[in-house]
């Protein structure tokens, strides 16, 4: 028996609007009071298997059969992700759970919630007002820089990596908190200045740390844009454009968190489905701008009079 | 006749051709009238070090995992390629031939058919890795000559590619020259500028990629460099990295003449010799002078 089995969670909290009990400490993740009503997620250390049975490889490091996604993590361990319920962690000889947090919390829960039919988009999220805006784009493209950027500027943290966004009961899409604090690279919190909000390392060794953001959302604001993140390249200029619905819509199935793993979950009538939904109330865009710490002032003031002005 | 299918890697140290021959091979896929547009390239089969690509396939967050661990994986990510692809697909790769920690090629076992090694004197590619880089020659020459000299290594931010080792300039050659897992064809810089046509066909002809001298003629042209010059200047080009210097200069041979200092060019032949005499880079008489 693994270490911790059949031991009670001890740690709760709400990740992307779910109830979550886990036996690891899930660091960065929204505290939540435990209550007697079950848990929407199980987060355990357990034995995993090596492989699934009946299980087809998806990639490199990981399988799937039906409901279960079993993900190996070099020197970290492996991670069983079971029918949007449940989070099974064996970690490696040396391994700690404090190894094992970030990928429970980012790519575990990314599965999990595709599982569960839910929108996941890879992207940062903040608020202002009950209403939030994600910024989209692909991994190193600076949303987290951007985001806390705009924290600075008055903004309430939503989301750092992934988005889930829900419809409310009006038929409006919520984007929900993945946690309460942001996470960037030594260069960028340097650049930034921000060193003072500085925390824990998302790992031990990496140099990308968390960061407190003034203010974080706990309930879920309401997505009235979405911006995709671009280079800008001559002859094209900086500038925020909106985009037609197919391209919209294109947008959203490739700015899901880990496509590739969305596919051989959720059927694309499903997708496209979700996509139409929150397209009908949220705008998207595509930003094309600079890279470089130099132009940030500039783009987050660019970037929140472009939402401002889309109003409610 | 048509293609034969797999990966055939495109290797070089950087800055040594590599994206030369890859646009004239898009152009010479799109069998067009007028040339391709440098940053819409069909022929693209992007670059074994790309981040997105491991990310997407492996899920993983890349800055998360050690650079050792990535590789170990990086194998069946081009296995995985290899098994999916029916046609044929050139992928760029600036890693020099290693092996894993698990004593695996890195790129794989049989996973490509072919590798075409392009090279270039080093003392030229010093001056155009400064420029590339917007460091100064030295910091080139630098690189150049650690052999664990290596790209994307840094871990204070994200940078836009995997690590890849590069070994020095010798070692980079000496690695890819000294593998026999992959059958490799290599293509001299300087016999691609002297005759592009017969540099060219004879690399198309190792890796099977048939085609015609007509087309092959065609695609040369679409891919001079003052065309290239000209469509950078007028929308840029998506692999630039410096702000300043444009990604297409002179494409010159020799240009390290003009360019370098005496003391460079002896610190690069130092380094160097063996290789470039194997290579037939002939040593200057500054370094000869000075040893």
């Amino acid at each position: 028996m693994a270490e911790g089995e059949g031991e009670p969670p001890v740690h709760s909290y709400r990740i992307s609007g779910l109830a979550v009990a886990s036996q690891l400490e899930l660091l960065g993740a929204i505290d939540a009071p435990a209550n007697d009503d079950a848990p929407d997620i199980t987060v355990r250390l357990q034995a995993a298997p090596q492989t699934l049975a009946g299980g087809v490889a998806g990639g490199p490091n990981w399988e799937i059969e039906g409901e279960r996604v079993l993900l190996r993590v070099p020197r970290v361990g492996r991670f069983l992700i079971e029918g949007g319920r449940h989070i099974g962690v064996e970690l490696e000889p040396g391994a700690t759970p404090r190894d094992a947090s970030i990928f429970v919390l980012g790519v575990s829960f990314g599965i999990l919630l595709h599982q569960r039919g839910a929108m996941a988009l890879h992207g940062a999220a903040v608020a202002r007002d009950g209403r939030a805006l994600a910024i989209c784009g692909a991994s190193g493209d600076g949303k987290s820089t951007l985001s806390t950027a705009l924290c600075r500027a008055g903004f309430e943290f939503v989301a750092d990596d992934i988005c889930a966004v829900s419809l409310g009961d009006d038929g409006r899409p919520l984007v929900w908190p993945d946690g309460r604090q942001l996470k960037l690279w030594r260069e960028a919190i340097d650049q930034l200045g921000v060193a003072q909000s500085q925390g824990a390392a998302v790992r031990g060794g990496i140099e990308k740390y968390f960061i407190g953001a003034p203010a974080a959302a706990i309930a879920a604001p309401r997505l009235t844009a979405i911006y995709v993140l671009n280079d800008v390249r001559p002859p094209r200029a900086e500038a925020i454009e909106p985009l037609n619905l197919p391209d919209a819509m294109r947008a959203l199935d490739l700015q899901a968190y880990r496509p590739a793993i969305r596919a051989r979950i959720a059927s694309k009538p499903h997708n496209l489905a979700q996509s139409a939904a929150v397209l009908r109330h949220a705008r998207a865009f595509r930003f094309d701008r600079p890279r470089g710490f130099e132009h940030m002032d500039r783009l987050v003031e660019a970037l929140a009079a472009h939402w401002e002005a889309l109003g409610r | 006749m048509s293609d034969a299918p797999g990966i055939v890697w495109l290797a070089s140290f950087p800055k040594s051709g590599n994206t030369w021959f890859r646009i004239f091979l898009a152009n010479l896929a799109a069998g067009r009238d007028e040339p391709a547009d440098i940053n819409d390239l069909d022929e693209r089969g992007g670059i074994a070090s790309s981040r997105h690509e491991f990310e997407a396939a492996t899920l993983l967050d890349s800055g998360l995992i050690s650079h050792a661990d990535i590789d170990r994986l990086r194998p069946r990510i081009y296995e995985r390629i290899a098994a999916e692809t029916k046609a044929q697909r050139w992928i760029k790769v600036h890693d020099a031939y290693t092996l894993t920690e698990a004593g695996e090629p890195l790129l794989g076992r049989g996973a490509a058919r072919s590798a075409i090694y392009l090279v270039r004197d080093p003392r030229d590619v010093a001056v155009s890795l400064a420029h590339h880089n917007t460091t100064t020659i030295d910091a080139a020459i630098a690189l150049m000559n650690r052999p664990d000299g290596a790209l994307c290594r840094g871990r204070r931010g994200q940078p836009p590619q995997l690590r890849q080792q590069l070994l020095g300039w010798s070692g980079h050659v000496a690695s890819w020259l000294g593998q026999t897992d992959v059958p490799a064809h290599l293509m001299r810089y300087e016999d691609m500028r002297a005759d592009p046509h017969r540099a060219f066909a004879a690399a198309l002809g190792f890796a099977e990629r048939p085609a015609s001298a007509e087309d092959i003629a065609r695609a040369i042209r679409h891919a001079d460099f003052a065309e290239l010059q000209r469509q950078e200047r007028e929308r840029g080009f998506t692999e630039r990295t410096s702000r300043t210097t444009p990604f297409f200069r002179a494409g010159e041979v020799g240009g390290w003449r003009r360019e370098l200092t005496g003391e460079q060019v002896a610190a690069l032949e130092r380094a160097h010799a063996p290789m470039m005499a194997r290579l037939g880079y002939e040593l200057s008489e500054v370094a000869e002078a000075a040893a």
